[in-house]
């Protein structure tokens, strides 16, 4: 509380997700010294999780994991992970002043070589957050195999502080006297690249998430393709059964008054069609069907893909779920009407997979003084010019990048960090005022 | 045949209490939610697609309005808060209006000032007639028992039977469900037990039946307090069982009454939140029937003879506007509709099966 160290950059980049990431190797590929935050223990935020993105089918970690690494190793860029930035304020054109509070990890990152040999010791298991709760991790652990700083983490809330991780580390890194160190930096420009949440599930309970256990979330079906997935095949979760009849449902927390979010998420169609076409080539034999209200294949290559899809085999079936319920084996019944003939209809897969919608990160604004920030009906950062210069919030010199304004999908991110980060040169560029 | 549309069916719909029901995406979550809902018979989703292309003759031929009893599963789960559930509930109104030869329904729905003036008119009436009988308790007693008895069957025969034969037409004939006489016999059955158990309301809570069975005891406990009134004449009666009978059957629709305003009031339930003149007017009406009839027979037994001829005046006020205006032309048909409704909608799926083997 008492220390605070003061160094000054030229610009702030709150989030380190693909959009973040992105602005911040621009700007420091441009010579300007970045302050990277992310409030994670890695890099990469989403997107380095996933399997694969629409509609090239790219493997997600293969563009990630190089730009990752480039951000971590540029000497224009300055990293806090496990950091919040806590407090913004103007102090006047190109000064701002941000207060940053960066969280213990408990381990010293630079010595940590990533053995693993605390993980083995360590005796607590919880489950991994980063598996998107389909596997259990341990109190000291490596947030996942291709994380950025890849280094150890211990996870204090569930340590019991037995030292068994102290004792077995060949580098002596983990130090269990580190404490929260609080920032008072002074940058000229900001970007907020703070991204989005994505919608819990059992908001709408006629799903039965998290009752029933071979209903999962889209982003867990995401880890389950992905090249680091758990169990290196996939199964569903309630009896580690092989699937060949699997479900999705579309619209799960988007367009849905009943939940608050009227708008629609601009990914899931796509991101559902993706994983139906990996699924198919993973599971030949197995079923997959789409329960959709509109297919919105709106982006350039989208609507190839989605024909795509339709001819590997993929069904598609216009009506939303109404409601699913699980039969004594783990299987579900979906509850549809089936518009094109305009009749109840009942379906049963084996596993069914929840589309989950994208739901705005507001936090962002309590940083600011008092409502300087404006937020947009949904709570996205609002777009001050939306069609001129898409990158200005209502603070001039704060610049919004990625979904932080909004649902987009990867390539409208890493293109709106392109031009974040080209309007916050541009302001760092003008001729200072008095 | 070409479909006929009228592109201004919603807004007539709206006078009938429709809400938001242009907001429809098509998403079928309301049909999916249903637990009415068959295969057989898939609703509300293909009544609001009807309802905005204003294909009037398609709805005037369906029964699935009165399959539905407004559980309100639709409306709370209608991801475009499109309220399917009213919706329902306008098409009900609308078709009780088209059922109706007369028109007065139509008006009296869409009108409000109308209802006002219906109901002053037949005060007027009332006041009228005792006036003319100088407040006599003796004979407003009497004629108001004879007109008891006159009004049931006179609204029976000139209203009910021809609109139930309109009904007939719209749904079965015009359609062209044939189905052989005999057919009507052996399903008639299906008639009375929906007319007097309603049992198609018990599927819609999964969990209670509360509201199933109150409003049973109602349906019972009204028409047992009419046979009562009528027939054994319980403000004339000493039958000390009769008397009884009447006593509990009038606090009981007092009782169940008064919740239901009160739910109206509180908006505690999906299907109480937009309420409409006519659901005010019906409910309100049986409360203060229950209530004053309760009230003439107490002051009878309590020989509070000044008091009786008042009340009793307040209960004929009451009973005169609810057998003539609510009665025919308001929400109590749906009393009527609803179980007519299930048993053709019997004979409907019956006219899809082959005839059976006794017939050959």
């Amino acid at each position: 509380m008492e220390e605070r160290i003061k160094i000054e950059y030229d610009a702030l980049v709150i989030g380190a997700g693909i959009a973040g990431g992105e602005a911040a190797l621009n700007l420091a590929n441009t010579g300007y010294k970045v302050l990277l935050v992310e409030k994670d223990h890695s890099l990469g935020g989403k997107m380095i999780l996933l399997s694969k993105v629409f509609p090239t089918l790219d493997c997600a970690a293969c563009i990630t994991t190089p730009k990752v690494s480039e951000i971590a190793r540029h000497k224009n860029i300055t990293i806090f992970t496990e950091s919040e930035v806590t407090h913004v304020s103007k102090r006047g054109q190109n000064n701002f002043t941000a207060e940053i509070t960066k969280k213990p990890r408990y381990v010293h990152v630079a010595d940590c070589t990533a053995c693993q040999l605390c993980e083995k010791a360590c005796p607590v298991n919880v489950t991994d957050e980063y598996q998107y709760g389909l596997i259990g991790r341990k109190a000291a652990f490596i947030p996942f195999s291709i994380a950025n700083p890849k280094a150890a983490v211990i996870d204090i809330e569930n340590c019991t502080l037995c030292g068994a991780c102290e004792r077995v580390c060949p580098t002596h890194c983990i130090d269990f006297t580190m404490e929260t160190e609080l920032y008072e930096l002074k940058m000229k420009t900001v970007i907020l690249a703070t991204g989005f949440r994505l919608f819990d599930p059992l908001e709408i309970p006629r799903y039965g998430y998290g009752q029933y256990k071979n209903v999962i979330t889209s982003m867990q079906m995401e880890r389950e393709i992905a090249p680091t997935r758990p169990y290196n095949t996939i199964l569903r979760p309630g009896d580690g059964k092989v699937p060949d009849k699997i479900a999705y449902v579309l619209c799960t927390g988007s367009r849905d008054n009943t939940v608050g979010n009227p708008i629609c998420s601009q990914i899931c169609c796509m991101y559902s069609i993706k994983q139906a076409q990996l699924l198919m080539g993973a599971l030949p034999m197995a079923d997959v069907t789409i329960y959709y209200i509109n297919i919105r294949s709106f982006g350039k290559g989208f609507e190839e893909f989605y024909q795509q899809a339709k001819g590997m085999g993929v069904n598609f079936i216009k009506g939303k779920i109404g409601k699913i319920t699980e039969k004594e084996n783990g299987n579900l019944i979906l509850r549809y009407e089936d518009i094109s003939s305009g009749v109840v209809s009942e379906a049963e897969h084996d596993m069914v997979v929840l589309s989950v919608g994208v739901q705005s990160n507001p936090a962002v604004s309590n940083i600011f003084d008092a409502g300087s920030l404006k937020l947009d009906f949904h709570r996205f950062v609002a777009q001050k010019d939306l069609m001129g210069s898409p990158s200005k919030t209502s603070i001039d010199g704060v610049f919004v990048a990625g979904t932080a304004s909004g649902p987009m999908d990867i390539p409208d991110s890493i293109l709106s960090a392109g031009s974040a980060s080209s309007e916050a040169i541009s302001y760092l560029s003008q001729p200072q005022q008095q | 045949m070409a479909t006929k549309i009228n592109p201004k069916f919603k807004d007539e719909l709206k006078k009938y209490g429709a809400v938001n029901m242009s907001a429809c995406y098509n998403c079928g979550t309301c049909t999916a939610v249903c637990s009415l809902s068959s295969t057989e018979e898939s609703f509300p989703r293909e009544m609001i697609r009807l309802s905005a292309l204003g294909i009037e003759n398609e709805i005037k031929s369906s029964l699935k309005p009165w399959e539905c009893y407004y559980c309100g599963e639709c409306t709370n789960s209608c991801p475009q808060t499109a309220n399917p559930g009213e919706l329902m509930m306008s098409l009900r109104r609308w078709l009780t209006s088209k059922y109706d030869w007369t028109g007065l329904s139509s008006l009296l729905y869409r009108s409000f000032p109308a209802t006002i003036a219906a109901l002053i008119l037949v005060l007027a009436g009332t006041l009228f007639f005792a006036c003319s009988r100088d407040f006599n308790l003796e004979e407003m007693l009497h004629y108001g028992h004879r007109f008891e008895i006159i009004a049931i069957s006179t609204v029976f025969l000139v209203i009910f039977v021809p609109n139930l034969l309109r009904m007939w037409y719209f749904t079965i004939v015009k359609p062209k469900v044939r189905t052989p006489l005999k057919r009507y016999f052996s399903t008639s059955g299906e008639l009375f037990v929906h007319m007097f158990t309603q049992k198609r309301y018990k599927d819609c809570e999964e969990n209670t039946h509360f509201r199933w069975f109150e409003h049973m005891i109602l349906v019972f406990a009204y028409l047992s307090l009419l046979f009562t009134t009528v027939f054994l004449n319980w403000f004339a009666t000493y039958n000390l069982f009769f008397i009884i009978l009447g006593y509990v059957e009038s606090l009981l629709i007092f009782a169940i009454t008064f919740d239901f305003v009160g739910s109206r009031i509180k908006k505690s339930r999906t299907l109480n939140k937009f309420s409409q003149p006519s659901d005010w007017l019906f409910v309100t009406w049986l409360l203060l029937m229950g209530i004053t009839a309760f009230l003439v027979r107490l002051f009878i037994d309590l020989n509070l003879t000044e008091s009786v001829r008042w009340v009793y005046l307040i209960h004929l006020i009451v009973l005169a506007q609810w057998a003539l205006i609510i009665v025919p032309f308001g929400k109590w048909t749906h009393f009527l509709y609803r179980s007519f409704a299930m048993y053709f909608s019997q004979l409907k799926t019956q006219s899809k099966e082959p005839v059976s083997e006794s017939a050959q």
